[in-house]
């Protein structure tokens, strides 16, 4: 089976092929607006920035530019906490998590998606509904569940769940699935493909952008969490996963915000530049597949 | 018949739902244990609030016991709080000693048995209960059961800038609410466009810390009745200060003031409003002190205790006062050795002296008060006074958290907005609220 | 023109071979076909009666109860459920502002995503950076980058009202009123539209060239391309983020508390709720903070499973009503 690749093009429609200086008034537009909203974006990173280069005295005043810098509170972070072994253990979670999500999420979002059966409208809401449920209420029950398994104080009540599905994950894979034509799914049948294959080596790989978002939006996710950890690993710090280690700059009153903000940075760089690398791979890697001739 | 199935699965399904729920708690208080004698050894969980630097404080008093208690070890996990401390003990996985930040748990704990019962503990050590404020004691524990012991303190009084009161021709802070006002408006500075440039006293409730918990015990208003309903609307104590409240808040204008807050620095960063001398005078605790030392030692501030109710100057030299709770869980798998913990920590002098200074709280015993270890000045000295002063006073212990103060102070927050018309009705219906409240977390 | 009439011409031959297998083995296909879907579900299915029904019908049993997690769960009927109806004084509050969040909310964050998404599909250069530093507020821990929108926004002493003041507009309190605290939450939600962004962009890139062609050469203009090749491919998506939309922010939390936190003067880390609940005067209190609050801080967890299996119920219901009217959104677009 081939697959005929077309390059990455311009999904949203685009000027009409008339006039030249309409095209590039509308490019000049076009970027003139993406840069300034991506500068107004960043704004705000500026100001963590800064924070996190200024004493703990100046912090959170007024006086948002420096009046002395310290680029050495990135090193105090990691002299006042353990941060590494947080890092480690907020990466074993967030892989697990996501690879265990992806192994449970997506034949689970293709079965939703491409198949017609009795119970199908029902399950999909079931699925919705099972995001509905306020976090912190469900905690209580499935804590004690995992509390007489004796599994408190490390990170498998926030892993092991992705073994078993995640509501969001399928709800997302499900709607994109359902944009690929069926036909492709069909020449491959009548040319004998089990459901197995379909599946794997036909429908999924035209899916690669949707699954690649997908296990990127669980990855961050599970490195942003802070509740989760907050209550299965607190009393352990051997487990404890970067999230908890931000908050913990602080005093009975008061936050150092300093080196709360330069740990934050710490924290952001791995994950942003991991999201640097996975969006060339998702967005640039759009296949545009054709029918087996 | 299609009735008869339904009515049995709904049966089934509430038996099912009732199994599950009795089969997935995390258990009931159960008996009274006895208390052990012989010597206490093993291994103690502590679990306290505290992160790093006051953390480090905490544990080098631990340290200290370990040295004189060698047969027990203690292991200590800091940065807990209430909310993971309530679940892990409901689940079973509790610490044998917890630390907690506020005193709004105390009636809850104590009246379910989350902490055990201590006073066979200390009827057993003969713990001398004298050396504790009644204060302290009253936030300790809960319809006359004793489920915690105190540990360090904060109590609230008034600051006031030396160099402002001094320019306004003022040597002497006030001592009473009238006084209060009359300093306010004299030591208020406007801008051209009538906004407020320094506030002599900022009335708003929730800025910063004012809050009517920190004003009640110097109008000596009560909260609760004897028998634990909302006693807010009958006392006219808390009608007059509401009405002094109100009263100053038009006085600068209610949305200058909102103007005025909203702009001000952040309470615990360098550019507190007091401490940047755009407030005069200001209601706040003895940790400020250390603050200021820290981020603007240059300030000439002075502290005394909180101005009283016109009619009640005898309360004058008390304040409100809370503090952290230690107490013992109940599933504690080692009560004897967290009990001499529990004993060391909020008893032994050496070990409050050494905490308190490392915290810069107000330690919780008459004789670590006095000791000639603790650090103090002049200004620090103030709190310790307002401590131990007879007319200090705190909030009650309430088996809902608190909530009576949520809701009074949202109360509050209408009220100097201008939106409640009849004061009357509007204290009695804060009165009906908090006892409804109450009344859903009943025995039924 | 559909893609089936560019793409269909090589099937034609096998059309007729498709129709002779089907009738011989439709049945067994039909349940091949079943029993995979079946076999697919499955994990989904055993995590669903776990993690979903389990603690459902655990929270719904807890509504009947007076439970304050330390001691056993007692039944107490339909208290709850008749305080909240009655005399909760703080519940409609945090529903109002729940719902008004939402409303606002989620469309806003969707036509700005969608715009965003737009921009970024249509740079070619750089777009790589420019998506990072769109999606960076998303990516970034909620706590820091709540402090630091607040913080710019600070009325007094913020650059935004300074920026404001120049070109002479009196800039509002912003998270300190209470017309603008909402609004400003708003704003905050709309800098962080990057994951929303990324999701559109993945749907939109997913558009058939062909289809688009395809419409140019019957003489379709941008909107109309918009509206009749776009759209209908993108609709399940947008779907999707309606969906979600309003389920984040039923359950929106940590950043009310923590801008609420900031603007009161006590920064925090999203701990220690009760003196700050939605600052300024609760005109950001929403109703998962009143939930949180009146279970664990007041100890009334048969209360707050009760709230619980109330918004859940209000949830379920409008999103059934969503499912039923947008029957394309839910099909798809492939036909």
């Amino acid at each position: 089976m081939s697959a005929i690749t077309a390059d990455r093009v311009s999904a949203v429609p685009s000027a009409p092929r008339g006039t030249r200086t309409y095209r590039s008034l509308s490019w000049v537009a076009t970027h003139a607006i993406g840069i300034a909203v991506g500068v107004v974006f960043v704004v705000p990173f500026g100001f963590i920035i800064l924070t996190a280069l200024m004493t703990d005295q100046q912090a959170l005043t007024s006086n948002l530019w420096p009046t002395s810098w310290h680029p050495e509170n990135f090193v105090e972070v990691f002299n006042k906490a353990p941060l590494f072994s947080y890092l480690l253990n907020s990466l074993m979670y967030s892989v697990l998590a996501t690879a265990f999500m992806l192994i449970s999420s997506v034949p689970a979002a293709y079965a939703l998606a491409r198949f017609q059966f009795r119970w199908r409208n029902a399950l999909f809401l079931a699925v919705i509904a099972m995001m509905v449920l306020p976090p912190q209420i469900t905690q209580v029950p499935i804590y004690l569940m995992w509390a007489k398994g004796n599994l408190t104080g490390t990170l498998w009540p926030l892993i092991l769940p992705n073994l078993l599905g995640d509501a969001f994950s399928i709800f997302l894979l499900r709607q994109f699935l359902l944009t690929i034509p069926e036909e492709y799914a069909d020449a491959a049948r009548i040319d004998g493909c089990s459901e197995w294959r379909v599946m794997t080596s036909i429908i999924l790989p035209m899916a690669k952008p949707a699954i690649a978002a997908t296990g990127m939006f669980m990855f961050f996710a599970s490195w942003n969490d802070y509740y989760g950890p907050l209550l299965y690993t607190s009393e352990n710090t051997a487990h404890w996963t970067v999230s908890l280690g931000l908050a913990q700059f602080r005093t009975a009153h008061q936050v150092q915000w300093n080196l709360s903000m330069a740990a934050t940075l710490l924290v952001m760089l791995p994950v942003m530049v991991l999201f640097f690398f996975a969006q060339k791979a998702f967005v640039e890697g759009v296949t545009l597949t054709g029918v087996k001739g | 018949m299609k009735t008869l199935r339904s009515t049995r699965v709904a049966a089934a399904g509430l038996a099912a739902i009732g199994l599950l729920v009795t089969a997935c708690s995390g258990g009931s208080t159960g008996a009274e244990q006895p208390v052990p004698s012989g010597p206490a050894t093993g291994t103690v969980e502590f679990w306290h609030f505290f992160a790093d630097r006051e953390a480090k404080a905490l544990q080098s008093v631990v340290d200290d016991f370990q040295t004189s208690h060698p047969q027990i070890k203690v292991v200590v996990k800091s940065g807990q709080d209430d909310t993971k401390a309530t679940q892990a003990i409901s689940a079973g996985k509790g610490p044998d000693l917890d630390l907690s930040y506020s005193t709004d748990i105390t009636g809850k704990f104590c009246s379910s048995g989350a902490f055990r019962d201590l006073s066979g503990y200390i009827a057993r050590d003969k713990v001398d209960m004298a050396q504790f404020p009644q204060t302290v004691k009253d936030y300790t524990e809960f319809q006359g059961k004793r489920c915690a012991m105190p540990l360090l303190s904060d109590t609230y009084g008034l600051y006031y800038n030396k160099t402002l009161l001094a320019a306004a021709g003022y040597t002497e802070p006030p001592k009473t609410a009238t006084e209060l006002a009359e300093m306010a408006k004299k030591l208020t500075k406007r801008n051209a466009d009538g906004s407020i440039k320094v506030a002599g006293f900022v009335p708003t409730v929730g800025f910063y810390e004012n809050a009517p918990a920190h004003s009640g015990p110097v109008y000596g208003a009560k909260w609760l009745t004897s028998e634990g309903k909302s006693a807010i609307g009958t006392d006219p104590a808390w009608k007059s200060w509401l009405t002094w409240q109100k009263s100053l808040v038009d006085w600068y204008g209610a949305d200058k003031l909102a103007k005025f807050t909203a702009g001000a620095g952040q309470e615990f960063s360098a550019d507190n409003a007091f401490e940047t001398g755009k407030i005069a005078m200001a209601m706040d605790g003895e940790y400020r002190n250390a603050f200021i030392k820290n981020e603007h030692p240059e300030l000439k501030y002075g502290t005394a205790p909180f101005p009283t109710a016109d009619d009640k100057t005898s309360l004058y030299g008390g304040g409100y006062v809370t503090g952290n709770i230690i107490g013992i869980s109940k599933g504690a798998k080692n009560p004897a050795a967290a009990w001499e913990l529990l004993k060391y920590l909020s008893t032994d002098t050496g070990a409050l002296v050494k905490l308190a200074n490392g915290v810069k709280n107000v330690p919780t015993t008459l004789p670590a008060l006095t000791s000639p270890d603790l650090e103090s000045d002049a200004n620090f000295k103030t709190f310790l006074d307002i401590f131990s002063n007879p007319n200090s006073a705190t909030t009650p212990a309430s088996p809902n958290g608190g909530a009576y103060q949520v809701t009074f102070q949202d109360f509050v927050v209408k009220w100097q907005d201008g939106k409640v018309p009849d004061l009357d009705a509007g204290l009695k219906d804060v009165d009906k609220q908090i006892d409804s409240a109450l009344l859903l977390g009943q025995a039924p | 023109m559909s893609i089936d009439d560019t793409a269909a011409a090589p099937l034609t031959g096998g059309a007729a071979r498709r129709g002779l297998v089907k009738s011989k083995t439709r049945r067994s296909a039909r349940s091949e076909r079943n029993r995979f879907a079946a076999l697919m579900l499955a994990p989904a299915l055993l995590g669903m009666l776990i993690f979903f029904v389990y603690p459902l019908v655990a929270t719904l049993g807890f509504s009947f109860t007076r439970f304050d997690l330390v001691s056993s769960p007692q039944w107490v009927g339909l208290r709850n459920y008749r305080y909240f109806l009655h005399e909760d004084p703080l519940v409609w509050p945090a529903i109002r502002n729940t719902l008004w969040l939402t409303v606002v909310m989620v469309p806003s964050r969707l036509l700005f995503g969608l715009a965003c998404a737009g921009i970024v599909t249509n740079i070619k250069r750089g777009s790589g950076v420019l998506r990072t530093l769109y999606y960076l507020p998303a990516l970034a821990p909620p706590v820091a980058t709540t402090v630091a929108f607040v913080f710019l926004f600070n009325p007094a002493t913020g650059p935004v009202n300074t920026i404001l003041g120049w070109v002479g507009i009196d800039g509002p309190l912003w998270f300190n009123s209470t017309t603008w605290s909402k609004p400003s939450l708003v704003l905050l939600g709309l800098w962080g539209v990057g994951d929303l962004m990324i999701i559109l962009m993945a749907s939109l890139l997913d558009v058939p060239k062909e289809q688009y062609e395809a419409a140019s050469l019957d003489g379709a203009n941008g909107p109309q391309r918009f509206r009749y090749v776009t759209l209908p491919n993108i609709s399940p998506v947008l779907l999707f983020a309606v969906i979600t939309g309003v389920i984040n922010m039923l359950k929106y939390f940590t950043e009310a508390v923590v801008a609420s936190q900031v603007a009161s003067g006590r920064a925090n880390q999203g701990e220690g709720t009760a003196t700050t609940l939605g600052y300024p005067s609760h005109s950001t209190l929403t109703f998962s903070q009143w939930v949180y609050q009146e279970g664990f801080t007041n100890f009334y967890l048969g209360y707050a499973s009760a709230l619980a299996v109330i918004m859940f119920l209000a949830t379920i219901g409008f999103i059934v009503l969503l499912l039923r009217r947008s029957k394309s959104f839910v099909e798809g677009g492939r036909s």
